[in-house]
C-alpha cells in the first residue's frame, strides 16, 4: 500500500491521541502531532513514537481550544498536509470546520474507516445509523474526525521525535472562556455496557419494568429501551433509547424484551455478539434477527426466568 | 438584534426502508423539519427574554419540497417572524460545504447579528453547516451550545457541554452558534400560532439572487448503504412453559462464558 507522506494530528483529549497515532501509523510515513498543554503531554505524545511534536504551548484558561485554528492552519499551510486527523469530539469537529475553510479542505466527521488506495475515502454513519456513507475527499488536504474507539490505540514505543515550538496566532475575534467546570458524568453509559436488556412496548406495564430491572441486575446488564418507551410512554430516560438518533450499542449480549424488531431500533443493536429476545408475537420481525428467541407472554416469562436464573 | 435560524427538511426516519441490495429506500419517507433545528428555532424564540430582538428569520436551502405549504406553516408557527428560502431543483442532495456557502450568502444579504443552527441533521449528520457558515462569514462560531445564559446587543454568554467539562463562553456578535438537542424542549405550536403562520411573509430566492460564486465540492459521496446484517443462529423456542423458559435461560447462561 502506498503510504501518505505526512499526517497531522491534534487531540483536545489526551486519552484519544493514541488512537489517532495508531491510525496515522498505518497510513503515513511521517506522523506530526500538535500538542497543547504542559510538558507531560509533550512527553506522552513523544512516547507514542511520533516523528514531530509541534508544541502550541500551555493554554491560557480564558482561551478556547478552537481559537488555535489560525495557528494550526498556518503551520499546515507551510508543510505538506494531505491528511489531518482529529478525534470526533465537539471541539474536534469545530476545529475541523474552521481548518476546512482556512485550507480549502474537505471534512468528514465521525469516521470509522479510512481508505487511501485512490485518493482519500472515509466512511461514517448516516441516517441515524441506518446507513454507512462512503465519501471521497477531493481537496489537497483531507480533514477527518475519528469516531471514539473506531481505531485501536497505539502503545508507547521508543522516542524518536523532535519538538518544534509554534507561536500563537490570534483569531480576528476571539471567544472568551469565563468558566470551565467538571461535568456531572452521565448516569448511564449504555454504549460501553457488555450486556444490555432492551425494553419495548411489548413489556406491557410499568410494573413489568421493575421485574425486568431485576432480571437485569441478576445478569449484570444495563437497561435500554425502544423509542416509544422513552418518548411516548416516558417510562425511561431519553439517554437509554436505542437505535436511530439514540444510542448505538456494541454489547456482548443484547436481550430484547417486548421489542418488535423494527429496523430503526435494530440498527442500534446489530453489532451485538449475541441477541436474545422474548416476544408474544411469533411474526414479530425481531425473530428473524436473533440468535435465541422465545415466543411467549412477558407476564409469564419474566418471573419464570428469574426462577430459572436463580437455579 | 436580528436573528437568523437555519433549518433543513429531512426524510422522516421512521419511514425509511432498507432495500434488498442494502440501499436506502426513501420513497415512502415524507419530508419533515430536522428535529435538531427545532431546538435552534426554540432557542431563537427564547432569546427574546434576554434582550431586544427586532426580527427572527427562518432560513433554509433545498429543493422544491421547501415550497410545501404545510411545512412552511409548520416552521412559521414555531415563532419566526418571516421565512427566507433558497430553492433549486438540483438542491436535493446538497453537501455541507455547498449548503453553508448558500446559507452564508443569504444571511449576509439579509443581515444578522446572530445565526442559530442545530448541531446536525438527522439524515447526513455531517455536523458542519453552522460551523462552516461561521468560518465563511469570518465571525466567531461554536457548536454544542447547551444553554444561552445572557445576551446584550454586542455579546452572548453561553454554556457548552463537552465530553468532560462545561465551558461558559462569552461570544462577541455577530456570531454563528450551533445548539445541542438538549438545550430546550421545543414548544408545540398553538392553534393560534398555526393560523397566524399563513399571514407571515415568506421570500423565496434562487441561486442567481445571491452572490455565491461556484459551489465547492471538497467532498463527494460515493455510496450510502445499510451495514450488512450479522448472521444469527435463529434458534426459536415456541412457547412459555416452565421447561421452555428453562431451556431459554440455559442459553442465556451459557452465553455469559
Amino acid at each position: 500500500m502506498q503510504k501518505l507522506s505526512n499526517i497531522w494530528l491534534f487531540s483536545d483529549l489526551a486519552n484519544r491521541l493514541p488512537e489517532l497515532v495508531n491510525a496515522a501509523n498505518t497510513l503515513a510515513e511521517k506522523v506530526s502531532v500538535f500538542v497543547l498543554g504542559d510538558q507531560q503531554q509533550v512527553d506522552q505524545a513523544l512516547a507514542l513514537g511520533v516523528n514531530q511534536v509541534h508544541y502550541l504551548g500551555e493554554q491560557p484558561t480564558t482561551r478556547i481550544t478552537e481559537d488555535y485554528a489560525e495557528t494550526i492552519a498556518h503551520t499546515l499551510q507551510q508543510n505538506e498536509a494531505p491528511l489531518v486527523l482529529l478525534p470526533a469530539t465537539k471541539r474536534g469537529k469545530t476545529l475541523a470546520a474552521k481548518l476546512a475553510i482556512k485550507l480549502n479542505a474537505g471534512v468528514v466527521n465521525d469516521v470509522n474507516h479510512i481508505d487511501i488506495e485512490q485518493g482519500i475515502k472515509a466512511a461514517h454513519m448516516t441516517y441515524g445509523g441506518m446507513a454507512i456513507s462512503e465519501e471521497q475527499i477531493n481537496s489537497n488536504t483531507a480533514i477527518l474526525t475519528l469516531s471514539n474507539g473506531a481505531f485501536p490505540a497505539a502503545q508507547p514505543t521508543a522516542v524518536i521525535g523532535e519538538v518544534v515550538n509554534v507561536d500563537y496566532i490570534a483569531p480576528a475575534v476571539a471567544i472568551t472562556c469565563i468558566e470551565r467546570r467538571a461535568k456531572q458524568a452521565s448516569s448511564v453509559d449504555l454504549n460501553k455496557a457488555k450486556r444490555v436488556i432492551g425494553i419495548g412496548s411489548g413489556i406491557g406495564s410499568k410494573e413489568n419494568l421493575v421485574v425486568a430491572a431485576e432480571v437485569a441486575s441478576m445478569i449484570n446488564a444495563e437497561l435500554g429501551c425502544s423509542r416509544p418507551i422513552a418518548e411516548t410512554e416516558k417510562w425511561m430516560d431519553r439517554e437509554r433509547y436505542i437505535g436511530v438518533s439514540g444510542v448505538m450499542l456494541k454489547p456482548e449480549i443484547y436481550f430484547a424484551l417486548g421489542i418488535s424488531g423494527q429496523i430503526q431500533h435494530m440498527v442500534g443493536v446489530n453489532s451485538a455478539q449475541t441477541i436474545f429476545a422474548v416476544n408474544r408475537d411469533k411474526n414479530a420481525p425481531i425473530f428473524q434477527q436473533v440468535d435465541y428467541g422465545l415466543i411467549g407472554d412477558i407476564n409469564k416469562v419474566l418471573p419464570a426466568l428469574i426462577n430459572a436464573l436463580k437455579a | 438584534m436580528k436573528i437568523i435560524t437555519c433549518y433543513k427538511l429531512v426524510p422522516e426516519e421512521q419511514d425509511i426502508n432498507i432495500a434488498k441490495d442494502l440501499t436506502l429506500d426513501l420513497s415512502k419517507a415524507a419530508k419533515k423539519i430536522n428535529t435538531f433545528d427545532l431546538n435552534a428555532i426554540e432557542s431563537a424564540i427564547e432569546f427574546k427574554k434576554l434582550t431586544d430582538v427586532e426580527q427572527i428569520t427562518a432560513l433554509s436551502v433545498g429543493d422544491k419540497s421547501l415550497e410545501n405549504v404545510k411545512l412552511r406553516k409548520d416552521i412559521l408557527s414555531r415563532g419566526p417572524d418571516d421565512l427566507l428560502t433558497v430553492v433549486d431543483e438540483s438542491f436535493n442532495q446538497l453537501q455541507p460545504h455547498a449548503s453553508a456557502q448558500i446559507l452564508s450568502a443569504a444571511a449576509k444579504q439579509a443581515g444578522f447579528d446572530l445565526i442559530i443552527c442545530g448541531d446536525g441533521s438527522s439524515d447526513l449528520y455531517a455536523q458542519q453547516v453552522g460551523l462552516l457558515m461561521g468560518s465563511m462569514l469570518n465571525v466567531p462560531t461554536i457548536n454544542a451550545v447547551s444553554k444561552i445564559i445572557a445576551a446584550t446587543q454586542q455579546t452572548i454568554t453561553v454554556e457548552r457541554a463537552l465530553d468532560e467539562v462545561v465551558e461558559v463562553l462569552e461570544i462577541p456578535l455577530p456570531a454563528v452558534i450551533s445548539v445541542s438537542a438538549d438545550i430546550n424542549d421545543p414548544a408545540i405550536p398553538s392553534m393560534k400560532a398555526i393560523l397566524g403562520a399563513a399571514k407571515k411573509p415568506a421570500k423565496q430566492l434562487s441561486l442567481t439572487d445571491l452572490e455565491v460564486g461556484e459551489l465547492a465540492t471538497p467532498v463527494t459521496p460515493i455510496s450510502v448503504m445499510a451495514p450488512k446484517q450479522m448472521d444469527r443462529k435463529q434458534i426459536i423456542i415456541d412457547g412459555d412453559d416452565e421447561e421452555q423458559i428453562t431451556i431459554f435461560a440455559d442459553y442465556l447462561r451459557k452465553s455469559f462464558n
